[in-house]
C-alpha cells in the first residue's frame, strides 16, 4: 500500500498546493510581525513546526486510498465521538471552554479532527447502499443523526464556530448528491425551528456575541471591542497597507486574539486592500481547484470527499473573514492555513491530503 | 463506478458548479466589504488608528436604592472618586507606582498586588483605591504628567444615614473578592452586595455597567468622549421596613448587645430589625486593610453576626406562653387551676427554685403568667407533658427557620421531638420537662422565631413568613420582583384560649405584672418577659442572664409585635421591657401625644 504508483505522482494538483503554501507563507509573515517587540516571535517558529507536522500528515493521508478510509469511516466516527466526550472528562479548560486534550506536552483539539471524520462518515453513509440511487428516507434521517450528535457535543464544549462549520459542509454535500430541494428546504426549516432550542444550549457569552453582532454598542467593553478594533485595523490599512512596522493596531495589542481568529485583521492592516485581494485570490484558487477536483471525479465516495473538503475550506474561510470584517457575528473559527494553532494547521493539511488523494486517483 | 450515465455526470457537474458560483458570490461580497472598509472608510479609520488612542472605559451603574415602606430612602448613592491604573499606559511602571505610593501613602506592595492579576497590556482600568478625598484627587491631578496611566474615575458609592444604620438588614457592599471571581459572574472591580439585602438582591440592585469610548492623547489624557453607553441603574427595592421605627429601635438599643424585631402581626411585615452591636457599613465598603478586617471579624462582640436571626438562646419565661397554650387547649390546665407558691419545688432529690425568693403565694393560671411564677409552671409542665409542649412549640414555629428572605438563619432547637429527646443523647428525665416548662434546658430560639410566635398569639394563630421586601422596581417602573404575605403555618387553639392568653399577657404589662415597665398610657401593650440563664449557675452573677421581652399592641386587633432581646442584660422586666416601651412610644407617637395632651387638659 505504501508503494506509490508513478501515475499517482503525475496527478498531483500543483496549483492547489501552490495556493495553500502561498497562504501559509503569508500567515507566518503575519505571525512573526505580531510577535515583534513583545518577545514572542516564537509563534512563527512554532507555526513552521506545525506546518512540518502537517506535511507529514498530508503525505500519510495521500498514501492511503481514500476508499479504504471511507470503509473505516464508522470506526473513525465512533472514535471521534468518544474523543469529543473525553474532552468533557479530561479536557483542559482554556478561557472557559473545554476543547483541548493533553497529549504529553501538547494539546489537541478533537473537534478540529472531527470535521474530517464527519466528511468521511458522510461519504460512507451516502454510498453504502449504492444500488438505490434514490435517496431513501432512512438515509436522510440517519444523516441528520450523524450531524446532530457531534453538533450538540461540540456546541457544549463550547465551540460554536466548529459546530457551525459542519452545517454548510452537510448542506453542500446534500446539494451535490442531488437531494431534492424540497427535502433540503424541509431540513433547513427544521433547523430554523430548532433555533430557539439552540439558544438554550448556548452559554451566556455565546448569546452575548450574537446579540453584540446585532448591536455592537451593546457591550462596548467586551465582545464588541474585538469587532470595533478589527474594523479599525482593517480599514486603516487602506489601499496599500502600512507595512510591518506601521501596523500599530496589531502591534500595540489593540487587537485581541490577533494571532488566532483575528489574524486577517493584522494582515489587512499591513498589506491593505491590494494585499487582501492577493490573499483572497489565493483562497479562491484553493477553493476553485477543490470544486474542479469534485467535478472531475467519477467515483461517488471521492466526489463527496472532494466536495465536502472544499465546502469545509470555503465555509471556514468565509465565516472567519466575514466575522473579522464585521459581516457576521463573532463565533470563533480560525482562518484555515493562516491562524496560529497546531490542531487547525495539521487538520487543514490532512484535508488537503484528502483532496489530493481523490484527485490522484481520479483516473484509476 | 464507471457505469454512470453522461446525464448523471452532467447533473453532478451542474450542481457542483452552482455551489462554486455561490461561494464565488460570497467572496465577491467579502471583497466589497473590504473595499468599503479600506478604501471608502479607510481615511476615517486610518485616523482613528493614527491617534491609536481610543479607550473603552466602564461607567459604573449606580446601585439600586432601598426604600422603607413610606418611600424614605434607607441608603443612597453619591459620586465618589476612585483611583485606577491602566496597565498598558504605565510606561515606567516602577517609577509611577513609587510616586503614587509616596503621594497617597499607599503601600507599594498593595499597588503591585492589584496589578499582578491583570495582563500588562490591558487597557481596562484596575481599581486600586475607592473613596479618595478631594485633597487626594487634587494631588493626583496636579502631578498628572508625572503619572501616566493613573486615572481618577468617578463612581457612584453608597451613602448611609449613619454608618451603622440597619447594618445587618441592609448589608455591606464591597469589591468582588478573588473567591467570588471564580463564580464567573462578575468582572474584576465590580462592587457587589456581601451581606443582608444587598447580597440577597444583588442581581437586581447591581444594574448594568455602561461604557465610554474615549479618545485620549499621547499621554493618556482624555480628549473627547466619542460614544457613551449610559449604564442601566440598578432596580429600586421597596422594603417593609419603617425607617422611623428602625431608628427608634436602634436608639433604644444603644450600648446594648442584642436584637430587636418589630413585626406587623397582620401580615408578617418586618417593620424594624436591628442587631447590636452593629458594624460600620461604610468602613467595610471602603479600603479596609487586612488588620482592620480582622479586627471586625475577631471582635468578641461579633458585630457581623445578625443576632435577630443567627444567634440562638433559651427563651426563658417567654416560653410559658406556649406551655399555657398547650395545657389550656389540651385540657390539662384550666384558667381556674391554683397553686401555692412558696418559692421551691421538689422533684425527687432535686429542688427547683422560683426566681423570687419566698415565692408568689397563691397564684392561678393568669396571675402565674403575670408574675411569671416558675413553681406554677413546673407543676403545669409535668401535667401537660413534654410531648404536648414540644408539639405546640413546633406549631408556634420554633425549631425551624422562619423563612425570612435573608440568608444565614438559624433553626433553633425544640427538644423531645422525634430523634432528639436530648441533644446529648441522655435519657429524658422529669427534670428536663421541668426545665423546659420555664423555657430553659435545651430549648433554643432566635429572636425572629419569638416574634413570629408572638404574632400568632396576637393575631389568633397565623404564622406568617416574615417579609422584608415588598417589591423591586426597575427604573422604568416595571416590576422586577414582588412578594406577598405568605402564611406558612397555623396554630389551632379555641378562641377562648386565645382570649385568655391575650388577657393574661395584657396583665403582665398593665396590671402590675413583670412587664410593667413597658406600660404606656394610651396604648394597651401585652407581653411576656423572660430571663434566660446563659451559663452554669455557679457563674451566674448579676448581669449574666439574657433579657427577653416579647410583646404586641394594642391587645385587641394588634398592629405591631415588638420583641426585644438583650444579651447578658439582666432581667427581662427590668432591661428589655423599658426598651420595648421606648419603641412603642415611637410607633404610637400620635396616640401617646394625644393622651398626654388630654392629661394636661
Amino acid at each position: 500500500m505504501l508503494r506509490v504508483d508513478r501515475r499517482l505522482l503525475n496527478n498531483v494538483d500543483w496549483p492547489l498546493l501552490g495556493a495553500a503554501f502561498a497562504i501559509i507563507m503569508l500567515g507566518i509573515l503575519c505571525l512573526s510581525s505580531v510577535g515583534l517587540g513583545r518577545g514572542g516571535s516564537g509563534l512563527a517558529w512554532r507555526q513552521i513546526m506545525w506546518v512540518g507536522v502537517g506535511v507529514v500528515a498530508l503525505l500519510g493521508v495521500v498514501t492511503f486510498d481514500y476508499r479504504s478510509l471511507v470503509r473505516a469511516a464508522p470506526a473513525f466516527y465512533l472514535l471521534g465521538l468518544s474523543l469529543l466526550v473525553t474532552v468533557f472528562v479530561l479536557g483542559r479548560t482554556v478561557s472557559g471552554a473545554r476543547r483541548w486534550i493533553h497529549v504529553g506536552p501538547l494539546t489537541f483539539q478533537p473537534s478540529e479532527l472531527f470535521k474530517l471524520i464527519f466528511i468521511l462518515a458522510l461519504a460512507w453513509a451516502l454510498t453504502w447502499r449504492r444500488a438505490s440511487q434514490q435517496m431513501p428516507r432512512g438515509t436522510i434521517g440517519g444523516i441528520v443523526l450523524l450531524v446532530a450528535i457531534p453538533f450538540v457535543l461540540v456546541v457544549r464544549q463550547p465551540d460554536l464556530g466548529t459546530a457551525l462549520v459542519l452545517l454548510p459542509v452537510l448542506g453542500a454535500v446534500l446539494v451535490g448528491v442531488g437531494v431534492r430541494l424540497r427535502i433540503l428546504g424541509a431540513l433547513a426549516a427544521a433547523g430554523v425551528a430548532l433555533m430557539p432550542l439552540a439558544w438554550l444550549v448556548l452559554k451566556p457569552y455565546q448569546r452575548d456575541r450574537l446579540l453584540v453582532y446585532l448591536d455592537p454598542f451593546r457591550d462596548p467593553l467586551g465582545t464588541a471591542y474585538n469587532v470595533i478594533q478589527a474594523k479599525i485595523a482593517i480599514g486603516s490599512g487602506q489601499l496599500l497597507g502600512k507595512g510591518i512596522s506601521g501596523a500599530t493596531q496589531s502591534r500595540l495589542a489593540f487587537l485581541p486574539e490577533r494571532h488566532t481568529d483575528f489574524i486577517f485583521a493584522v494582515f489587512a492592516e499591513m498589506w491593505g486592500f491590494v494585499g487582501c485581494l492577493v490573499l483572497i485570490v489565493a483562497y479562491g484558487v484553493l477553493v476553485l481547484r477543490g470544486f474542479e477536483i469534485a467535478v472531475g471525479t467519477r467515483e461517488a465516495r471521492g466526489r463527496i470527499i472532494a466536495l465536502g473538503v472544499t465546502a469545509l475550506f470555503a465555509a471556514q474561510t468565509l465565516i472567519n473573514l466575514g466575522m473579522v470584517t464585521g459581516l457576521l457575528p463573532v463565533v470563533g473559527i480560525p482562518l484555515p492555513l493562516m491562524s496560529y494553532g497546531g490542531s487547525s494547521m495539521v487538520v487543514s493539511f490532512m484535508a488537503l491530503g484528502l483532496l489530493l488523494s481523490v484527485r490522484m486517483r481520479q483516473f484509476q | 463506478m464507471t457505469g454512470e450515465s453522461t446525464a448523471g455526470r452532467e447533473a453532478w457537474r451542474r450542481r457542483v458548479l452552482s455551489l462554486a458560483a455561490a461561494v464565488g458570490v460570497a467572496f465577491v461580497g467579502l471583497v466589497g466589504q473590504l473595499w468599503y472598509l479600506q478604501v471608502l472608510e479607510g481615511v476615517k479609520l486610518q485616523e482613528m488608528s493614527e491617534k491609536n488612542r481610543i479607550r473603552v472605559r466602564p461607567v459604573a451603574a449606580p446601585r439600586g436604592i432601598l426604600f422603607d415602606r413610606n418611600g424614605l430612602a434607607l441608603v443612597d448613592n453619591r459620586p465618589a472618586f476612585t483611583l485606577s491604573l491602566i496597565p498598558r499606559e504605565l510606561e515606567d511602571r516602577d517609577t509611577v507606582l513609587a510616586r503614587l505610593s509616596v503621594l497617597l501613602k499607599i503601600p507599594m506592595r498593595e499597588l503591585e498586588e492589584s496589578l499582578e492579576r491583570v495582563p500588562t497590556d490591558s487597557f481596562r482600568p484596575v481599581r486600586v483605591r475607592r473613596g479618595l478625598t478631594l485633597e487626594e484627587v487634587t494631588k493626583i491631578e496636579e502631578r498628572k504628567l508625572e503619572l501616566p496611566g493613573v486615572v481618577v474615575e468617578v463612581e457612584p458609592q453608597r451613602v448611609y444615614p449613619t454608618s451603622t444604620f440597619a447594618a445587618h438588614l441592609l448589608g455591606y457592599v464591597r469589591e468582588v473578592s478573588d473567591e467570588q471571581m471564580k463564580q464567573g459572574r462578575y468582572r474584576r472591580g465590580d462592587m457587589i452586595g456581601q451581606s443582608g439585602l444587598e447580597r440577597m438582591l444583588d442581581e437586581y440592585l447591581r444594574g448594568r455597567d455602561g461604557g465610554e469610548r474615549v479618545e485620549v492623547d499621547a499621554l493618556g489624557r482624555p480628549v473627547q468622549v466619542m460614544r457613551r453607553e449610559e449604564p442601566d441603574p440598578g432596580a429600586q427595592v421597596i422594603t417593609t421596613v419603617d425607617r422611623r421605627i428602625q431608628e427608634a429601635a436602634e436608639r433604644a438599643m444603644t450600648g446594648r448587645s442584642g436584637a430587636v424585631i418589630v413585626m406587623d402581626p397582620r401580615n408578617g411585615d418586618i417593620l424594624a430589625m436591628t442587631s447590636s452591636p452593629a458594624f460600620a457599613l461604610d468602613r467595610l465598603t471602603g479600603n479596609l486593610d487586612r488588620d482592620e478586617w480582622l479586627k471586625v471579624v475577631k471582635d468578641p462582640l461579633t458585630p457581623l453576626m445578625n443576632r435577630a436571626l443567627q444567634s440562638q438562646y433559651a427563651p426563658g419565661s417567654v416560653f410559658k406562653v406556649i406551655v399555657a397554650a398547650a395545657g389550656l387547649q389540651e385540657g390539662s390546665l384550666t384558667p381556674m387551676d391554683r397553686t401555692y407558691c412558696n418559692g421551691e419545688f421538689h422533684l425527687g432529690q432535686w429542688t427547683f427554685k422560683d426566681w423570687k425568693e419566698g415565692g408568689h403565694g397563691h397564684v392561678d393560671t393568669r396571675s402565674a403568667i403575670m408574675q411569671s411564677c416558675n413553681i406554677f409552671f413546673y407543676q403545669s409542665g409535668l401535667k401537660v407533658g413534654p410531648a404536648a409542649i414540644a408539639h405546640y412549640a413546633q406549631a408556634f414555629g420554633l425549631g425551624a427557620p422562619s423563612g425570612i428572605d435573608l440568608g444565614g438563619e438559624k433553626p433553633g432547637l425544640v427538644p423531645f421531638l422525634d430523634g432528639r429527646r436530648r441533644a446529648d443523647g441522655r435519657k429524658w428525665q422529669a427534670g428536663d420537662t421541668v426545665n423546659m416548662s420555664i423555657g430553659q434546658g435545651q430549648l433554643l430560639v432566635t429572636p425572629m422565631q419569638v416574634a413570629r410566635m408572638m404574632s400568632a398569639v396576637a393575631n389568633g394563630g397565623i404564622l406568617w413568613r416574615p417579609r422584608l421586601v415588598q417589591r423591586v422596581e426597575r427604573v422604568d417602573g416595571t416590576l422586577a420582583y414582588s412578594s406577598s404575605s405568605k402564611m406558612t403555618g397555623r396554630v389551632d387553639l379555641s378562641p377562648v384560649v386565645w382570649a385568655f392568653l391575650r388577657h393574661a399577657l395584657s396583665g403582665v404589662v398593665n396590671e402590675g405584672g413583670t412587664g410593667a415597665a413597658a406600660r404606656i398610657p394610651g396604648v394597651e401593650v401585652a407581653g411576656k418577659t423572660g430571663t434566660a440563664q446563659s451559663v452554669a449557675k455557679s457563674d451566674s452573677t448579676k448581669g449574666q442572664d439574657h433579657a427577653w421581652f416579647a410583646s404586641f399592641a394594642p391587645v385587641q386587633d394588634a398592629e405591631v409585635v415588638v420583641v426585644v432581646f438583650v444579651e447578658r442584660g439582666g432581667k427581662g422586666g427590668q432591661v428589655a421591657a423599658p426598651i420595648a416601651r421606648q419603641i412603642y412610644q415611637a410607633i404610637f407617637l400620635e396616640k401617646v401625644a394625644m393622651v398626654s395632651l388630654g392629661g394636661d387638659g
